[in-house]
């Protein structure tokens, strides 16, 4: 193949973008068509520049909006190749339309999806709202909390994305600008070692295989689309989660490293625990270690997997503990918080006694402290004591103005 | 095409035209394909028509007017003769009896129970004032 | 480069082996499937197709049946051109690696919508393609309406035109904006080839088509589809129509190479008055009434000063 091979140290001073577009370089992804978006940018610039260079033997098409680069990757996918793209907030509002549609369609697509908060007010830095927006739309979601893993994750999401049993597109979470421009060691893959896991991409119903035409994104009325999107469903509920888990070991294998669908940090005994997604993993876990100090047992989860979601890992994790938070870092505009309903309903209808509270927080990108955490834990401690919830079922954290509670 | 439950299809709603391979396509006339029971090819559309035309060969020029005007490629041309009409796809439209330029004209729109022997024994003759 | 297919006469070309099928769900008598059939049967190269949401693509992939012999997408109302454009791009990526199955073949890549998907929810994505140098074709199966959604107004209605959002009425001769003119547009990004077809003229048709096929870049077609159910005439007078289209010079046939060198391409010898053409069709019958006779004279003002425009640009070398 007529591209240079990158010499990596062990470990790299990268940022998650940066990661992220390594990744995608020794992937070897065929086309990536995307348009620019703070804080996703970095991510396919990474690419444009490891082509310019001679690292990559594909194709960058820098197109006119997310919503016309998710359409170009759709015609790629289609057509039989290896592709990706990145975006981040508004870009995946205006391309969320062809979300549906590349699930649909059931093509192995990755998309690095940069956190960051939804307008209006306009704002550039991370919370989940976007994610959380697609959360239905039939996307295979990864989440990183850090660099390493926005690394690692775009390997495991290009194997089980493009698997022939599997063909869903794959969404890799990192937090806007807490992961994405945050250098940190990263343990990396030889560019070898890393396409040997990713394997090469083996076509399916490709548009470009002139002897076996092909009809792709049909019209289903009343007497068929029932059973596409349930097909769809079927395959999310059933196929999705084992070929994650399956790809999550080859990959420890590979490099030591293991992921799981629910990411368990001092839940063996914990009485409390938080659940929550991105860099405030990772704040939780060194604040649940200094409550342990205080006595206070403390544990943390961190979903790896949003969808399909791990429903039963957690309830199988939070089983034996006595009060659950679940930050969500989205505003829900009148409901509970995706965290809280997903979690009360994987709960529900099983023996646990646990009480659940939700915590809203973080929205543009406001710092979640260690000081929220403390106090959060404190809360916690006092509904496990009380045998009930002490406080509002649902309260925003780090929010200046009277206290704000609901529920 | 039966209508199946959802495991029984092909992910993505994907459909094939033809089973196995098809090499060479636009060389290979429609009845030598395999197609799929995905192609609108094997469907029928006869019952949408309220009149039908009729081939009368006595007239026909060979000018393919109807073959290339034809919206649902219901004009057989084989060899650059007109063969025929596909009345499993003719809609009925018309376009081929008004495009033909013979007199009198070699296609004519008859009320689809009209029986085809019939019509042709009583075409009509030569239109002088037209001519 | 691919051998371009010999069509001196139709004979010849009747017997090409359509990659279109019928007991699609069109109207009896539309024009669309015609300009399809003559688009495809252009090459014998391999094709790589998408339609954007409209009658076409509506009517040719409802499950379980397609009416496409050659590899054929759609994803959404605006974005059929950057599908294929997409699909482009991934034959140039597999093309560079030696990765693709059929390597000696040199496929042709269409985008076919309507003026609803071109003219306007689709218009920024198909000046993204036409911008970005895609070797692709769009083809817009003009009808002047949203006929798919039953017979809105588009950028594309003309004039007088009774549509559902701009309907003809006791206090209103229906649309009241002039047609954008889109081939100006479309050749302005530099384009290799913009061209105005009209399916009566089959030949202009063909020999356009192959030119757009043999250039490298994108290739704009405005394809006048005469409308049986929206325009309101009889399904049998498709054809009929689309003479009067041409022959009125309400659609004058021309072409734009490298936006820059235009020619017409189709002088009719006698030139029928716009007044004909507005007659034979129903979406301008109350143009006829007194008060709105002015309009049809303006009609006429507009296409013979759009004629000489063409005119001169074309004798200027522009």
């Amino acid at each position: 193949m007529a591209f240079d091979k990158m010499e990596l140290k062990d470990i790299e001073v990268w940022d998650g973008n940066f990661a992220a577009a390594q990744a995608m370089r020794q992937s070897q992804v065929d086309v990536v068509a995307a348009y620019p978006i703070t804080p996703s940018t970095p991510i396919v610039e990474g690419y444009a520049k490891f082509l310019a260079d001679g690292y990559i033997e594909g194709e960058f098409v820098m197109v006119e909006s997310e919503h016309a680069a998710m359409s170009a990757c759709i015609g790629a996918a289609a057509a039989g190749g290896r592709v990706a793209t990145a975006t981040s907030s508004q870009g995946l509002a205006l391309m969320s339309e062809t979300l549906y549609q590349a699930s649909g369609m059931r093509l192995p697509i990755v998309l690095n999806l940069v956190n960051r908060a939804l307008a209006s007010p306009l704002n550039v830095n991370g919370d989940h709202s976007d994610m959380y927006m697609i959360r239905d739309s039939g996307w295979i979601q990864f989440d990183a909390f850090c660099s390493q893993e926005a690394y690692d994750l775009n390997f495991i999401a290009f194997k089980v994305s493009e698997d022939h049993d599997i063909r869903l597109p794959a969404i890799v979470n990192q937090d806007g600008f807490m992961t994405s421009h945050t250098a940190q060691g990263v343990k990396t893959l030889s560019d070898d070692a890393a396409y040997g896991f990713v394997g090469e991409y083996k076509p399916m119903n490709d548009m470009l295989d002139f002897e076996h035409p092909v009809t792709h994104g049909v019209q289903t009325e009343e007497d068929w689309h029932f059973e596409h999107k349930a097909r769809q469903h079927n395959d999310l509920m059933t196929k999705v989660m084992p070929k994650i888990q399956s790809v999550f070991k080859d990959f420890e294998k590979l490099t030591g490293r293991k992921y799981n669908p629910v990411e368990k940090y001092n839940m063996d005994d914990a009485d409390v625990c938080v659940v929550c997604l991105g860099t405030s993993v990772e704040t939780a876990r060194e604040v649940a270690s200094d409550m342990r100090a205080k006595g206070i047992k403390a544990g943390v989860i961190g979903l790896r997997v949003i969808r399909p979601f791990p429903f039963f890992e957690i309830a199988e994790a939070l089983k034996n503990v006595k009060a659950i938070a679940a930050l969500d870092r989205s505003s829900p505009n009148g409901a509970a918080g995706m965290l809280f309903n997903e979690i009360a309903g994987a709960l529900f209808n099983t023996d646990t006694k646990a009480l659940l509270s939700g915590y809203i927080y973080g929205l543009g990108g406001r710092d979640l402290t260690k000081a929220h955490l403390v106090a959060l834990f404190n809360e916690l401690q006092a509904n496990a004591d009380a045998g009930k919830v002490t406080t509002k079922l649902q309260q925003f954290i780090g929010v200046r103005g009277p206290k704000l509670a609901f529920l | 095409m039966a209508k199946k439950g959802w495991d029984e299809f092909e992910i993505g709603a994907m459909l094939r035209t033809f089973d196995g391979k098809i090499d060479n396509i636009a060389a290979t006339q429609q009845e030598d394909r395999a197609y799929s029971q995905s192609s609108s090819y094997t469907a029928s559309v006869a019952d949408w028509r309220l009149i039908k035309p009729v081939f009368n060969k006595d007239y026909c020029i060979d000018c393919q007017f109807c073959w290339i005007y034809c919206p649902d490629v219901s004009i057989i041309s084989r060899d650059k003769k007109l063969i025929g009409v596909d009345m499993d796809h003719c809609k009925g439209c018309g376009i081929c009896v008004e495009v033909c330029p013979t007199n009198p004209k070699s296609l004519l729109m008859f009320s689809e129970q009209a029986d085809e022997e019939s019509v042709i024994a009583n075409w009509p003759k030569k239109d002088e004032e037209e001519a | 480069m691919s051998e371009m297919k010999n069509i001196k006469n139709l004979k010849e070309f009747s017997t090409s082996a359509d990659r279109f099928e019928g007991a699609n769900l069109l109207c009896p008598g539309c024009a669309h499937s015609i300009i399809v059939r003559e688009v495809l049967n252009a090459t014998n190269d391999d094709l790589v197709l998408s339609a954007s949401t409209g009658c076409l693509e509506v009517c040719t992939a409802v499950y379980p049946y397609t009416s496409w012999d050659a590899s054929w997408i759609h994803i959404g109302f605006e974005n059929g051109s950057t599908a294929v454009a997409g699909a482009e791009t991934m034959y140039k990526a597999l093309k560079k690696k030696g990765r693709l199955k059929q390597p000696e073949r040199t496929p042709k890549f269409v985008s076919f919508a309507g003026d609803g998907a071109s003219y306007d929810i689709g218009f920024q994505w198909i000046s993204g393609c036409m911008e970005r140098g895609h070797n692709i074709m769009h083809v817009v199966l003009d009808n002047e309406v949203y006929a798919n959604t039953g017979g809105q107004r588009s950028s594309s209605t003309p004039i007088g035109s009774s549509a559902t959002t701009s309907p003809e009425g006791k206090k209103s001769y229906g649309e009241k904006i002039n047609k954008k003119d889109m081939m100006t547009i479309m050749a302005a990004h530099g384009i290799p080839y913009a061209a105005q077809v009209s399916p009566n003229k089959w030949k202009d048709m063909v020999k356009k088509i192959q030119h757009g096929f043999a250039v490298e870049g994108p290739v704009f077609i405005n394809a006048v589809s005469p409308c049986t159910t929206e325009w309101k005439f009889d399904p049998k007078d498709t054809m009929h129509i689309a003479d009067l289209a041409t022959d009125s010079l309400v659609f004058p046939l021309y072409e734009i190479i490298n936006g820059q060198e235009l020619n017409i391409t189709y002088r009719p010898k006698n030139v029928v008055p716009v007044e004909e053409y507005l007659a034979a069709q129903g979406r301008f019958k109350h143009l006829f009434k007194d008060e709105y006779k002015y309009l049809i004279k303006e009609w006429q003002e507009r296409v013979d000063s759009n004629w000489a425009y063409l005119q001169r640009r074309e004798e200027a070398r522009v």
